[in-house]
């Protein structure tokens, strides 16, 4: 237990006499039975067995910010900081501000954020090593930097970014409620140190003294039926109908009177010429993503096009897996998909803990992506594998493989479909991820398996013709899947507003001219493909469209995917203007500013792969450990 | 747990396994917050925090002092002192008797060929008491030159000119109580939340608990105007007509305290002449105020059982700065609102020692607000040091802003500059750098080694900081508090109080002068001085200081042998009636005619530009531009430009601008805000090669100080983003 000093002042204490049974969610807020198993048990802060005697410990709490007296003069983070000696590009709480009005009647509104300790934690749901816990003591949220590896899934959930990826560490870390000074009745450090009485913190629905409002909306704060936040609110003063943020961000914050509740709208800070941005778009820390869902995508539907197309006895599928371009289509298929998966694992903050990623299939469709897509591997390893012998066995063997991975990464693109469909990030939260996911297997897959074997099939012009209607009514299908998908998606973020339809702005503006070439090549291909399959052009001409179709597509494809990953708008809260500002990071990186350590903006670079420490935990885990490990996967202890 | 994980792990939670908390006083600002210093078992400071029963800041701190002990081994420390004999050349390394032999010898050989004044001394606020005591001894009493100032002439100058002329001395009669206990306040270009934290938390503590109207005068809607009942968005430079214009309807209605003015005070006849020439129709045309709010504020004022004033740059860094708070003073005196609860003119303070500096320095007297004018203040002082009083110079010599064109013209040939920087604080840093150039020896002793005006300088002497060294700093409310060691000097580097003791020792008229080696020894020399005087410490001992978190002067010999428990805070000067420091007891009420001297915008230039301060920054940046925690929020120098007047200009979020006045020129990025008025930019003025490339600063006719909140310029769009972001890089080295 930490010491409590003798001239620690009032302020400090916490103060909740009486508390509610529920929140305003209908949720029991005493968070476990009187007679749970989860009661008197010791936190284990730092190995310290003490159980502290806080009077609510298992009651949920949460941190109460009074926007009407917020002056955003940052002690609040500098005590957090301060506390968890994080570096200066690290930070469990922020301070932004909206603004609004005309000078004098001018008005900042500032907003102090870190976790909420949600009731519905995202977080703890996507992560898939299951470094989160939801603990009964106090209803926090607590994230284990020693089982994370890193992948940042967790700040991709989570509305609020409250955890945080540490570039240099490679690892998350997160607001942890400052449960050791909760276990001595002392408030978190950040709301001790509150300089103009906004931030407090009790049991949820509680009010401060002083207080007249409990609120869960502010300008700027996502919709808490997301995650349920532990957070309240007050702000009664009059605010202007619109509020603007300082960020770069093109979202800003327009008072909905039906509704009493601000909502984003797209502000075009940046007008409307349109540019081309290429190296922000291709060389961005997301194109590891690029390059795995691409090519897991592109070898998944070559694969089963091979095998389902095999098992249904279709003429070109078998004409190709009976002729010379067998073999080397499976080795450049697995080329691609070891490449792609490489690419993923060294993305990782720390890819010598890639095997956690099966941790937490029970919640996390990341973990049951991370596993379908692994099963699929070994499946299609194996299928290529027996399939290099003959005989019956062999083949009965490369079958058996064939079916885990016709399973597995079925299931697997599934998941990876369902791991974009996130609230928090509404350009992504569309059914047009899965259009352009599938979409992109068929077309790719067919423009795989085609682009390796037509050489191989030239001898018989009937054949090559067969193949090219076949394989080329993939592609055309899976192009127009991923046009239309583009096209309703376009419509439905300008419909729905806020981050969508902010996301749009910058990918017709920012990106416009790159996002215009996709469209013309998208559409150039699906032409292409239309004809290819329509007209009998000769196997020439044929096979050199084929290649031209390829090149088109790949190159669609991939300015598409780009924008995905870099466009995204989460619902986060309004940054300030150099702090939590994305353009200004961008800034500092493009010019060299944050090679400065106390800019508070670091480089995003790609960790070693520590064999040393892998070896270590192998050498230092006994095998009823691993069994422990493995069994905690599959079952799950029911909790109360 | 709920759900999550089937095995708990052991939570993690930094642990900075503090062993040893040492009290000490907050090194940035004025407010004077005890703070505690915690250490590990390797004696390496961890860890800061707000000691919890101070009365100053009752546990708080802000963002600097939360991070303060990162100062100690921050980048950028001076190790070793280092020598050249040309600016042109590089610098090496030396030894610190070397390096003072040498310092000693330049000034005799300047001050023999120029005469004694030719070598100048500028010091600062941010050193201990104890040492600004020991430096004035040395310069007053040893070196004997009349040009010898601090860089509080370009923060509390005229505060302290203001106090002088109103009241007779310096040293604010009001304490942090009053801002508590007041009825109504006016807060004059301050802006406490950014400048001045905990102050501002504490008012809004007791204005939570009663309520009492705030009024903001202040250009921009920061964010203490924004708390306030009433924010009076000024015309810059204008306080005094405001001030004219509140008292011509106080009289007018009859709302003065007659008692008062009658007990205390002096002038008011010609107080009321000037003030009829303000009536509010005729004022609110110069100061941008309308009649009808002048009338409110005057009235709530008056009305109010207690009022207060307090002020900080707004007032102090204009042309009519002194003015200004005379203003404030007359506003008080005519109102009755000196000397009683709630009741007071208070200035806010800047560093965290400028009230020691103006106590004990020297700088523009002798100690123990002494007068080199007075005949009798020589002769006590040169006879307690031992020095022949007609040593001394009868009248004080240049202000710090004086000292420079000094040098411009020749008649300066050798600096010292003692922690401050003016490469960065000057206004027109490009008449300062042409100035430096010109000097036969520059001594600058600084913490930093990286503090830009070691550009210029011969010779650099590395020295301590802070809570490396023991001694106290007196605070806004004339709280004199102690910082206690906590660690080692850095590297080879000195305490400033060793170092003077060390020059002085190489000069033969310090034989006969005492030069005490201990801080705690020096300190009582000074109570022995301040016996009878109004900043009276007689009472105090260090120990005595600590155990009280810190005493408010007077504090008398008698105060301590009475034995009776020091009350925490709530002190006042000015209590009884007639016992003001004119000879006659009296408070003079000062009529202040408005001259507007301004550079005011025209169509060449045609944006006012304001600067001021951040609250993660301290000044010149040397302390938190290099910690991170700090810096982050502002990491690069940035304007406040209204999005009307951005978009007019084709000007766009976080686009680097030129901004140009008729100084010279500076890259600036541009943050769109309607926080200021469309003919306006704002400027923090904490970074090198900024804005004091463009400021005029001229100054205050009684105070010296620079106005550095008036000027005029204007913006050019730049189409070349990529060279604007490297120049803007290349201009700081953190």
């Amino acid at each position: 237990m930490i010491k409590v000093r003798s001239d620690e002042p009032e302020y400090s204490f916490l103060w909740d006499k009486e508390t509610k049974k529920e929140t305003r969610y209908g949720s029991k807020i005493e968070l476990t039975q009187l007679d749970s198993g989860l009661r008197n048990e010791s936190l284990n802060i730092n190995n310290d067995a003490g159980i502290g005697e806080n009077p609510n410990r298992y009651k949920q709490h949460g941190f109460v910010l009074n926007a009407d007296n917020c002056i955003g003069c940052h002690a609040c983070e500098a005590a957090c900081s301060e506390k968890n000696d994080n570096p200066a590009h690290i930070a469990f709480r922020s301070v932004g501000f909206v603004e609004g009005g005309t000078h004098p009647d001018y008005q900042r509104l500032n907003i102090s954020m870190a976790c909420n300790h949600c009731e519905d934690p995202v977080c703890l749901k996507g992560c898939p090593t299951g470094a989160y816990t939801k603990f009964a003591e106090y209803g926090a949220v607590l994230q284990d930097p020693d089982i994370c590896f890193g992948c940042g899934y967790c700040t991709w959930v989570c509305p609020y970014n409250a955890p945080q990826l540490d570039p240099i560490k490679g690892e998350v870390s997160k607001c942890n409620m400052c449960v050791d000074r909760l276990e001595v009745n002392l408030k978190p450090a950040c709301v001790s140190a509150c300089l103009a009485n906004a931030l407090d913190f009790g049991v949820i629905e509680n009010m401060p003294e002083g207080n007249v409002e409990n609120k869960t909306s502010i300008p700027g704060f996502p919709d808490p039926e997301i995650t349920r936040p532990n957070i309240r609110f007050q702000q009664t003063r009059s605010t202007h109908r619109e509020m603007t943020r300082t960020d770069s961000t093109p979202i800003k914050y327009h008072r909905d009177d039906s509704v009493g509740i601000f909502t984003p709208v797209v502000d075009e800070k940046f007008g409307k010429e349109r540019h081309w941005n290429w190296e922000k778009l291709l060389g961005s820390h997301e194109s590891a993503h690029v390059m795995f869902t691409l090519g897991t995508q592109a070898v998944l539907g070559a694969f089963l096009l091979l095998v389902v197309g095999g098992l249904l006895d279709l003429a070109t599928i078998v004409s190709i897996t009976t002729s010379m371009a067998f073999i080397p289509l499976l080795g450049v298929m697995f080329v691609i998909q070891a490449f792609g998966l490489f690419k993923l694992n060294m993305h990782l903050g720390k890819p010598h803990r890639f095997y956690r990623g099966f941790n937490n299939l029970r919640y996390s469709n990341l973990s049951r992506e991370i596993a379908g897509v692994s099963g699929f591997f070994a499946g299609f390893s194996g299928y290529v594998f027996f399939s290099l012998f003959d005989g019956a066995f062999f083949t009965t063997l490369a079958n058996g493989f064939a079916g885990l991975g016709v399973i597995s990464g079925s299931l697997g693109l599934y998941f990876m479909v369902k791991i974009y469909r996130i609230k928090a990030r509404p350009f992504w939260d569309h059914w047009q991820s899965g259009s352009a996911f599938y979409g992109n297997t068929m077309n790719l897959g067919a423009l795989l398996v085609g682009a390796i074997a037509l050489p191989f099939l030239v001898e018989s012009a009937e054949v090559t013709r067969q193949a090219v209607m076949t394989l080329g009514s993939l592609v055309f299908a899976g192009l127009l899947l991923e046009i239309i998908g583009h096209v309703v998606h376009g419509r439905d973020m300008h419909r729905q507003g806020g981050e969508g339809a902010g996301s749009f702005y910058e990918q017709s503006t920012t990106y416009g001219k790159s996002w215009i070439t996709r469209n013309v090549l998208l559409g150039t291909s699906l032409v292409l493909a239309g004809v290819l399959v329509s007209f009998d052009v000769g196997t020439t001409l044929a096979l050199t469209g084929w290649y031209l179709l390829l090149v088109l597509t790949i190159a669609a494809v991939t300015i598409s995917r780009s924008l995905f990953f870099v466009l995204v708008i989460p619902t986060t809260m309004p940054g300030a203007f150099f702090w939590k500002n994305k353009g200004f990071e961008a800034h500092a990186r493009e010019t060299g500013l944050a090679d400065m350590e106390q800019m508070g903006v670091v480089r995003q670079g790609h960790h070693a792969f520590k064999v040393g420490e892998l070896l270590e935990t192998i050498k230092t885990t006994s095998p009823k450990q691993m069994f422990g490990h493995i069994k905690d996967i599959f079952v799950w202890k029911s909790v109360d | 747990m709920l759900f999550g994980r089937n095995k708990k792990n052991p939570i993690k939670i930094v642990d900075k396994e503090v062993v040893k908390w040492t009290y000490s006083t907050c090194g940035y600002c004025s407010t004077g917050c005890s703070i505690e210093i915690g250490s590990n078992a390797e004696g390496k400071p961890v860890s800061s925090r707000g000691v919890g029963g101070a009365d100053v800041n009752r546990g708080k701190l802000c963002v600097k002092g939360i991070f303060e002990h990162e100062l100690f081994d921050s980048p950028g420390r001076g190790n070793n002192p280092l020598i050249r004999d040309d600016i042109s050349k590089g610098y090496s390394e030396t030894d610190w008797d070397s390096a003072m032999d040498h310092m000693a010898s330049e000034i005799s050989r300047i001050q023999e060929t120029y005469g004694r004044d030719s070598f100048a001394v500028v010091s600062t606020g941010q050193l201990m008491t104890e040492e600004f005591y020991t430096l004035g001894k040395l310069t007053r009493g040893v070196i004997g030159t009349n040009n010898y100032d601090g860089n509080t002439t370009l923060c509390m100058a005229s505060a302290v000119s203001g106090y002088k002329r109103s009241f007779g001395s310096d040293g604010p009669p009001g304490c942090y109580e009053d801002l508590e206990q007041t009825d109504c306040m006016i807060a004059w270009g301050s802006n406490l939340p950014e400048q001045h934290p905990i102050i501002y938390w504490r008012i809004k503590a007791a204005r939570d608990k009663r309520h009492f109207p705030l009024i903001v005068v202040d250009p921009r809607v920061t964010m203490f105007a924004q708390q306030a009942d009433m924010h009076l968005a000024i015309t810059p430079g204008t306080d005094v007509v405001l001030q004219n214009a509140l008292i011509h309807v106080i009289l007018d209605e009859g709302l003065e305290d007659r008692e008062y003015i009658k007990a205390n005070t002096v002038g008011f006849e010609q107080l009321e002449i000037e003030v009829a020439k303000y009536d509010p129709v005729t004022a609110s045309k110069i100061c941008g105020i309308d009649e009808d709010t002048i009338r409110n504020v005057a009235r709530i004022y008056a009305k109010a059982g207690a009022a207060t004033s307090i002020w900080t740059m707004g007032i102090n860094q204009s042309t009519h700065g002194s003015d200004g708070v005379v203003g404030v003073n007359n506003l008080n005196l005519v109102t009755g609102n000196i000397g009683k609860p709630g009741g007071t003119s208070l200035s806010i303070t800047g560093q965290c020692n400028a009230m020691g500096t103006r106590e004990w320095s020297s700088c523009s007297g002798l100690p123990g607000y002494r007068a080199l004018e007075n005949p009798d203040d020589r002769a006590e002082i040169g006879k307690f040091w031992n020095v022949d009083p007609e040593f001394f110079p009868k009248k004080r010599g240049l202000a710090q802003t004086d000292i420079f064109p000094a040098i411009e013209l020749g008649e300066i040939k050798g600096l010292w500059l003692v922690a401050t920087n003016p490469m960065t604080s000057m206004p027109n840093t490009a008449r300062i750098r042409k100035t430096l150039e010109k000097l036969d020896f520059l001594v600058v002793q600084d913490s930093y080694v990286d503090v830009e005006t070691t550009q210029y300088a011969h010779l650099y002497l590395p020295a301590a900081t802070w809570a490396e060294k023991e001694g106290v700093f007196t605070n806004t409310e004339r709280r004199v508090n102690i910082t206690r060691q906590v660690t080692d000097p850095h590297g080879n580097s000195k305490s400033d109080l060793a170092i003077f003791n060390e020059l002085a020792k190489r000069f033969k008229q310090a034989e006969k002068v005492n030069f005490p080696e201990k801080p705690a020894e020096v300190f009582e020399e000074m109570t022995h001085l301040s016996k009878g005087r109004l900043v009276d410490i007689s009472g105090m001992t260090h120990d005595l200081i600590e155990e009280n978190r810190g005493i408010q002067w007077p504090y008398t010999k008698e105060d301590a042998d009475k034995g009776e428990p020091i009350k925490a805070g709530g002190k006042r000067l000015y209590t009884e009636p007639g016992t003001f420091r004119y000879a006659d007891g009296m408070a003079k009420l000062i009529p202040l005619p408005f001259i507007d001297n301004n550079e005011v915008p025209d169509d060449k230039y045609p944006f006012w530009l304001n600067t001021g301060r951040l609250v993660e920054h301290f000044h010149t940046r040397t302390k938190t531009g290099k910690v991170g925690n700090n810096n982050k929020y502002s990491p690069i120098p940035f304007m406040e430009l209204n999005p009307d007047a951005a978009k007019e200009l084709g000007i766009r979020s976080q686009e680097y601008v030129r901004v140009i006045s008729k100084r010279g020129d500076a890259i600036i990025m541009a943050q769109l805000t309607q926080r200021v008025p469309k003919n306006m930019i704002f400027v923090p003025f904490h970074f090198h090669d900024c804005v004091n490339r463009l400021t005029l600063g001229l100054l205050d006719p009684h105070s010296r100080q620079p106005a550095y909140k008036q000027s005029a310029i204007r913006l050019e769009r730049i189409e070349d983003q990529k060279a604007a972001a490297q120049m803007s890089m290349e201009r700081r080295t953190y």
